[in-house]
């Protein structure tokens, strides 16, 4: 060990020299956000609470009951109950999603064929109850009125609604069909 | 750490020295004590439970109890499509489940043998990269306030916390992803978001200096870490290590130039390695691949170009949405991709193994050309690698056991799948 080497040892310098650093730190500014106090705005497309969309023209939601989203969600947390209307049409009864048991992937929003469906980006949910979190059609439609509605939600539809065409590169000529 | 039932008491120990065959007068008796260890103990990282036989304070041996996390992930994805198996795959290693995703999808994508176009390519090398510095970020903060350097840990989870805004901007979730699709990714990443990557990559190595200040000559670092939990290359290959608990002894393997995925082959890195297999080798080569990691998601950003996310393989990747409701064809896959799965996966069996921060993830898979994979096997680094922790701490001290621990990096999530 030469000279230099011991004196440092002996005069616990990197020791000091990451104290310097903790104390540069004190005084700088401060990354740490208080959370309940200070909030941070989700960035766009963030995925927490669903909503079903509901539909500008009509006032009701826009699924049609095809039952896509529940045959993809991975956890099976969404069911659906439809039923035969006067003109045939097929009438989504109940539409009901288990909140508790959802992982949040948005595979049902791509699944979804009509964009009838949506994660909003509220995440800040609690509740005695697991009634509490078994999302009603009547409460889905609810929360897109609260938490898409507007500009917001049709966003959501553009950028997060995927695949698009776009995202795609043109077929092969050769190639028939899809 | 609770004790099991062994008497204690002054009383009886005094009483067994007392009469103890073995006591020649020279050297104390001593018993053997059995310690259990987790699986509730912050130290091991997850639900890891280890029975330890001590004489003293040294390790005699050491049991490693798993499972307590199992989940069945292996058999849950027997009963779910391709597409469906994703989210689970976020939750093997959820620390950087950006990796498992893009392990997944490859090792699918290999079986469907599916194109991907460059810049999913760029894109998917990107984010890996990322999640790699997240999960060491998060190991190193650990590993430190286990050892005892709690600034560290503070310092690691600030940039950390960048990297994981950085996700959620991308794909909407900060840990648990869900970002890479059989075929391509769920989103692009636009312009901006490339940018701020950018800027991030700008000042993390000066932040890896700040780690490296606080820790790297620290005496007290030093003495927890040299020399222990040493392991030869020769006994790391044979215990199946992979990833920076290998490369720390020396062995200069790397998955991500073995099996071909992602844009490693186009830009400059290299393999970081140790010499002595230490946790202290161990510890420098994730600090290396910080600058490693760094440089592949620069170099990536510099060679992107624009282009198409998804790939050409219509009977694998879902539909464009805008053309679902007016194309019977496009319709018909949508339901059939959905409700099915993949109705032409070939059938036979495939092997693929990427590169996860923590080692060599690999998935198998037996395809009988249903939807569904007829068996997924997971290869998991974590489970292998604490097999291995035994051998690294026999002979040892028992505080020396948690910084075993911690050097091989492991996740409880991904070793009990």
């Amino acid at each position: 060990m030469s000279v230099v080497e011991l004196v440092k040892k002996v005069l616990f310098m990197e020791v000091l020299q990451g104290l310097a650093l903790t104390f540069r730190h004190m005084v700088s500014p401060s990354v740490t956000r208080q959370y309940p106090l200070e909030k941070r705005e989700p960035f766009p497309g963030s995925r927490g609470l669903h909503a079903l969309v509901r539909d500008a023209e009509t006032g009701k939601e826009r699924c049609v009951g095809c039952g896509l989203c529940a045959a993809m969600c991975p956890s099976q947390c969404i069911h659906i109950y439809t039923s035969e209307g006067d003109d045939h049409k097929k009438i989504v009864d109940r539409y009901e999603i288990e909140v508790l048991r959802c992982v949040y992937c948005a595979l049902c929003v791509e699944a979804c064929p009509y964009a009838a469906l949506t994660l909003t980006d509220h995440f800040e949910y609690c509740g005695y109850t697991r009634d509490e979190f078994y999302y009603t059609k009547e409460r889905l439609l609810e929360n897109w009125d609260k938490y898409m509605a507007g500009e917001k939600g049709m966003n959501y539809i553009k950028n997060f609604w995927r695949p698009r065409s776009s995202d795609f590169a043109a077929p092969s000529p050769e190639r028939k069909g899809p | 750490m609770p004790c099991t039932q062994r008497k204690l008491t002054t009383g009886i120990l005094m009483n067994e020295m007392k009469h103890s065959p073995n006591n020649n007068g020279s050297r104390l008796a001593t018993k053997e004590f059995t310690l259990n260890m987790g699986p509730q103990h912050p130290a091991t990282h997850g639900v890891l439970r280890l029975v330890l036989d001590l004489d003293g304070e040294t390790i005699v041996k050491c049991t490693p109890y798993v499972g307590y996390l199992h989940r069945g992930v292996e058999k849950l994805s027997e009963n779910r499509n391709y597409l469906q198996i994703l989210p689970l795959t976020d939750r093997l290693d959820y620390i950087s489940s950006m990796s498992n995703n893009i392990g997944y999808c490859v090792a699918v994508e290999k079986l469907f043998g599916i194109e991907l176009p460059e810049r999913t390519e760029y894109i998917r090398t990107i984010v890996s990269e990322l999640s790699r510095i997240a999960n060491h970020l998060l190991w190193l903060a650990t590993h430190a306030l286990d050892i005892g350097a709690m600034t560290v840990f503070l310092y690691c989870f600030r940039e950390r916390e960048k990297i994981l805004d950085l996700f959620e901007r991308l794909c909407g979730a900060r840990l648990t992803v869900s970002y890479p699709r059989i075929g391509g990714l769920k989103n692009d990443a636009d312009a901006r978001w490339l940018e701020d990557v950018l800027a991030f990559t700008d000042e993390f190595p000066g932040r890896v200096g700040q780690y490296e200040t606080l820790i790297n000559k620290n005496r007290i670092w030093l003495r927890r870490t040299k020399g222990v939990g040493v392991i030869s290359a020769e006994d790391a290959i044979n215990w199946g290590l992979s990833g920076p608990t290998l490369r720390g002894s020396g062995v200069p393997y790397d998955v991500r130039t073995v099996t071909q995925y992602g844009m490693y082959h186009k830009v400059k890195w290299k393999i970081c390695t140790g010499k002595n297999g230490d946790i202290y080798d161990r510890y420098r080569v994730r600090m290396d691949e910080f600058h490693q990691s760094n440089s592949i998601i620069r170099q990536c950003i510099e060679q992107i170009s624009e282009g198409p996310i998804m790939a050409d393989a219509p009977k694998f990747t879902l539909p464009p949405k805008d053309r679902v409701l007016s194309d019977m064809e496009h319709l018909i896959h949508h339901f059939v991709l959905i409700t099915k799965g993949p109705q032409t996966a070939p059938e036979g069996e495939l092997y693929v193994p990427t590169e996860v921060p923590k080692g060599e993830l690999g998935f198998f898979f037996v395809s009988d050309g249903t939807g569904k994979p007829y068996r997924m096997r997971i290869r998991s680094p974590s489970f292998v690698h604490v097999a291995a922790l035994p051998r690294l701490c026999e002979g040892e001290l028992l505080a020396d056991i948690i910084a075993n621990i911690g050097s091989i990096d492991i996740v409880l999530g991904e070793c009990d799948r």
